[in-house]
């Protein structure tokens, strides 16, 4: 199962890099440099994605105790918060050129960056705790707080950055792209989600080897 | 014993235990007057500068004191190895979460109205017309805190480092009530009307309710062992 | 004419090769160990060389 995934992965993420830079043509207003968006905004959506399993799998270790549930809850916060340090670092590389600044606190930026600090710190809490069912209860309420804290960061980040009127909607309506960078963008969407269900379902197997071997 | 008279034990017993020695409150005040000194020193005596930016050094005071607070609320049980005894508690554990966070939020409270008496007599401010608003958005910017807050100090109690842990944990968690009071604060400060800053005072009480449901549905599970 | 940037581009998207593929060398890693601590707490019970049962008598 997990060759076949891992070969899966391979092969979307050289469709990926296929689509971002063979297919999806030149961008009108940024140049090339635009396409540092097929690895910024997949890997935000998997950071997401990875802190939503996180909420999930905290549920339900509280609910039923499942040590399964705990190792999913790990895993997915390494992967998420790896996934994370690649948003801040691309989108800093990305901004560079184009708004003329490595940083700047714009919404999206403050918003993964604050998303890193909170589940680096549930890693922290992990570390910090040797008995493994007391990190296991703990960090399952922080998982399970911070990740309801998302929504409560995405608004009042949001309306910080914009001075006046709050905005009625979620978000800003999205410009409709062109569906060449729609497709591009879409495979490497794809990618990544491979690459975090390969990665996750490696560290859980490694998780519950780790933990049989220390009892 | 019903659940609100627990809660209210925990409250009276913490009220007693501080009347008596009175260190948290006086420490606490202290600290304040301290960090008003800070923020003058650090920030230059220019009086239009720190009148600009008094939302954000208030609440900076508040989170520096809440802090502080919070992260005291089980040491008298676990330096006086009462520690047992809070989980040997018969009933819903969640009574105890509630009378300690009644208890952190009347000591923060008390803290922070010190500390804006303090602004107004070092920056010889008039916000008499404010106080209504200031007070709303520091009870719900406040509770947010605490709320969590609480539940973090539970949490953090028995980990090594737990000084260090718990500010790490919480400040994160905490972005949005800080964002929501500053705003919110700033407004009434410029004598806006609450209902310019409704969207705040809406995020600052979601965020309230939501941290109180999940602090009272899981502080059983923090409580176990 | 925009300047191109690739400079940027070879940046970011060598920095996510360099994090994930190290995550995932960290994986395969641990992956050896714990086959290599796994095998070795097996191996004294397997390879202990023991008498056919059929010989054995009941006294010995």
């Amino acid at each position: 199962m997990s060759r076949l995934l891992g070969w899966l992965t391979a092969a979307g993420l050289v469709a990926g890099i296929v689509m971002g830079f063979g297919v999806a043509p030149r961008e009108v207003t940024q140049g090339n440099v635009q396409r540092i968006m097929y690895l910024h905004v997949p890997s935000v959506w998997v950071a997401y994605l990875a802190f939503t399993v996180v909420f999930v799998a905290s549920i339900v270790y509280l609910a039923r105790r499942a040590e399964a549930a705990d190792r999913i809850a790990h895993a997915s916060a390494e992967v998420g918060v790896l996934f994370t340090a690649v948003t801040i670092a691309s989108g800093s590389i990305w901004g560079k050129p184009t708004w003329g600044t490595w940083w700047t606190w714009d919404a999206r930026l403050t918003s993964v960056a604050i998303l890193f600090v909170m589940y680096l710190g549930y890693l922290l809490l992990r570390g910090m705790i040797e008995d493994r069912e007391r990190a296991a209860r703990y960090s399952a309420v922080l998982g399970i707080i911070a990740a309801l804290d998302l929504p409560l960061i995405h608004f009042s980040v949001y309306w910080w950055r914009t001075l006046h009127q709050p905005p009625s909607i979620v978000k800003p309506g999205a410009a409709t792209m062109p569906s060449v960078i729609l497709a591009a963008l879409l495979v490497n969407f794809a990618a990544f989600t491979l690459l975090y269900a390969y990665f996750l379902h490696t560290r859980v197997r490694l998780l519950r080897r780790e933990q049989e071997a220390m009892a | 014993m019903t659940f609100a008279r627990r809660a209210f034990i925990v409250v009276w017993k913490d009220l007693l235990v501080e009347r008596r020695s009175k260190e948290t409150l006086n420490a606490l005040l202290f600290f304040s007057l301290l960090l008003l000194f800070l923020f003058q020193f650090a920030l230059g005596s220019d009086r239009e500068r720190l009148t600009s930016a008094l939302p954000g050094l208030l609440w900076l005071g508040f989170i520096l004191s809440g802090l502080l607070a919070l992260g005291r609320t089980f040491i008298a049980e676990r330096e006086n190895d009462c520690w047992d005894a809070l989980l040997l508690t018969p009933g819903d554990k969640s009574a105890i979460y509630l009378g300690k966070l009644a208890g952190n939020l009347l000591l923060m409270l008390a803290v922070e109205a010190i500390l804006v008496g303090l602004f107004v007599v070092f920056l010889n401010l008039d916000i008499a017309r404010a106080l209504p608003g200031l007070a709303l958005v520091a009870g719900l910017g406040t509770l947010g805190l605490a709320s969590v807050g609480t539940l973090f100090a539970a949490m953090t109690a028995h980990v090594r480092a737990r000084e260090l842990l718990f500010p790490v944990l919480l400040l994160p968690i905490q972005i949005p009530v800080l964002l929501g009071a500053v705003k919110a604060t700033e407004a009434i400060l410029l004598g806006e009307p609450l209902g310019a800053v409704a969207h705040w005072l809406k995020l600052l009480t979601a965020a309230d309710v939501i941290y109180l449901t999940v602090g009272v549905l899981t502080f059983d599970a923090i409580l176990e062992g | 004419m925009i300047p191109d940037n690739w400079g940027f581009v070879l940046a970011a998207y060598s920095l996510a090769a360099i994090v994930l593929g190290g995550y995932w060398r960290r994986l395969v890693r641990r992956d050896r160990e714990l086959a290599r601590a796994e095998r070795s707490h097996a191996v004294p019970t397997a390879g202990q060389p023991r008498s056919a049962p059929a010989s054995r008598t009941p006294l010995e």
